[in-house]
């Protein structure tokens, strides 16, 4: 039973090109190795963690400075966070130019959007849960910029939020969906993603020959086991190294000077200071999504994205990573531009 | 542990609140401006562009965001974007000589008008 649950998961052979590390760069096993860890780290935290206002704060702190190992699990879990989502969207690179959405690989592409879209969810229901001050006004400005939405925009905030402003039954929402509904969500996509990539016959090699085969154990699993090995070490002394952030505790009467939204929603917080609030935080998000849903359509018979679909993704990609990169690093009190150094 | 909003708040005595002045009333989480002719209005602490709280600058006479820069006069109106629309306000009662300020119900608004002010009428 259990040689053929695995053989759900794995072929017994793999052409040779398919192991090579160039050709996936390791992504997609970095974000699983990833997931995995958060889930530990996330279960380990929850023991000690409470998800009530001035609670959450202290036992927060608790963890921090009293708890045997509980910073580094705090920081590991963190800093995890946040590399998951730059693996994520690296991954979708990665995916988009080898043209590997098309048939057969339809239901591979849209299960990685939906784990993207929990990766973003699972990052913005976490950030609150500390209860600082960074947290409380980051969720604030974030969540503030969905009443922008025409007709629907308040009650999906107030839906969000439980009331019409940050709070404890916000808290209280947040923390049951980073803790209950999202790791079982991940737990379905993820095997479901897995299952359509075995289903398509492993990744996307092009002109892959298949008569040079090699055996998945032990060619492919040592190479993965050597790529994980590598990741949780670099993870880990990052985790070592650099603290995760804990300011004073949330005070929902005083906004701090340099108020910005969780990094991944910077690019929409800077689009809003540049243009009409509808058409930055409604029909541009709207438009790229309508994009990469309509992408196995758009190209359906290319081995690569036409040049036309390339220059839009790419365009799409450069504005995003641009006004990430301004909001992070060229913004300061007041949202004014400054110079970082 | 959430605690269910007290639908009215007692800001405190009328006479309390002289014209011309801002109070911020904690417990609502608004500030109770009164305006020189005795109008009364309650003003919602929340800035209309992204929610920070913005506070009253005594020394300049207005309301300044630290988020954005967004400037509010006492009325609550606009003086410098981004914020899109003037601050919201509560609903005013009196009830025996004091301030009752109704926080279960927002009211939004683009710009002030006069009709939006609260005269209260003293009892002798």
């Amino acid at each position: 039973m259990y040689k053929n649950f695995f053989f759900h998961l794995r072929p017994r052979k793999v052409p040779a090109r398919a192991v090579r590390f160039t050709l996936t760069w390791g992504l997609g096993g970095a974000a699983t190795l990833m997931v995995v860890l958060q889930l530990l780290t996330g279960l380990l935290l929850n023991f000690a963690y409470e998800p009530f206002p001035v609670h959450s704060y202290l036992s927060v702190q608790h963890i921090q400075t009293e708890l045997f190992l509980g910073r580094l699990i705090r920081n590991l879990h963190h800093w995890t966070g946040h590399f998951l989502l730059v693996v994520a969207c690296l991954h979708l690179l990665r995916v988009f130019f080898s043209g590997a959405y098309v048939t057969p690989r339809r239901g591979t592409w849209y299960s990685g959007l939906v784990l993207l879209l929990l990766v973003l969810t699972a990052n913005f229901t976490g950030y609150l849960l500390p209860w600082d001050q960074l947290a409380f006004w980051a969720i604030t400005i974030a969540s503030s910029m969905l009443a922008y939405i025409p007709v629907v925009g308040d009650l999906l905030q107030n839906l969000i939020l439980g009331g019409t402003e940050v709070n404890g039954a916000t808290l209280h929402i947040f923390h049951s969906f980073h803790t209950t509904l999202l790791p079982l969500a991940f737990l379905f996509f993820m095997s479901y993603h897995f299952w359509c990539i075995r289903k398509a016959g492993g990744v996307k090699v092009d002109g892959a020959d298949r008569q040079n085969m090699l055996p998945v154990v032990p060619e492919l699993l040592v190479r993965e086991l050597a790529f994980a090995a590598v990741v949780s070490c670099f993870l880990l002394l990052f985790a070592m190294f650099f603290d995760a952030p804990l300011t004073g505790m949330a005070n929902p009467s005083l906004t701090p000077e340099t108020v910005k939204a969780p990094w991944y929603f910077l690019w929409l917080q800077e689009l809003l200071l540049h243009m009409q609030p509808v058409l930055a935080l409604c029909l541009l998000p709207l438009a790229f999504s309508i994009f990469l849903l309509l992408l196995p359509f758009l190209s359906q018979k290319r081995e690569k994205p036409s040049l036309f679909v390339q220059v839009i993704f790419i365009s799409f990609f450069l504005v995003i990573i641009t006004l990430t990169i301004t909001g992070v690093w060229f913004r300061g009190a007041g949202m004014k531009l400054l110079l970082p150094w | 542990m959430n605690t269910p909003q007290r639908l009215f708040v007692d800001a405190g005595q009328l006479s309390d609140f002289g014209p011309g002045t801002v109070t911020l009333i904690h417990e609502a989480n608004c500030y109770l401006s009164r305006l020189d002719d005795g109008g009364l209005l309650a003003i919602s602490r929340k800035c209309t562009h992204l929610g920070c709280a913005v506070p009253w600058v005594v020394e300049r006479g207005r309301f300044e965001c630290p988020c954005h820069a967004s400037i509010f006069d006492s009325t609550g109106n606009v003086i410098q974007s981004p914020a899109p629309r003037a601050l919201d306000i509560y609903l005013i009662t009196l009830t025996h000589n004091r301030i009752m300020i109704d926080t279960s119900k927002t009211v939004k608004r683009s710009v002030y008008v006069a009709e939006q002010l609260f005269y209260p009428q003293e009892l002798g």
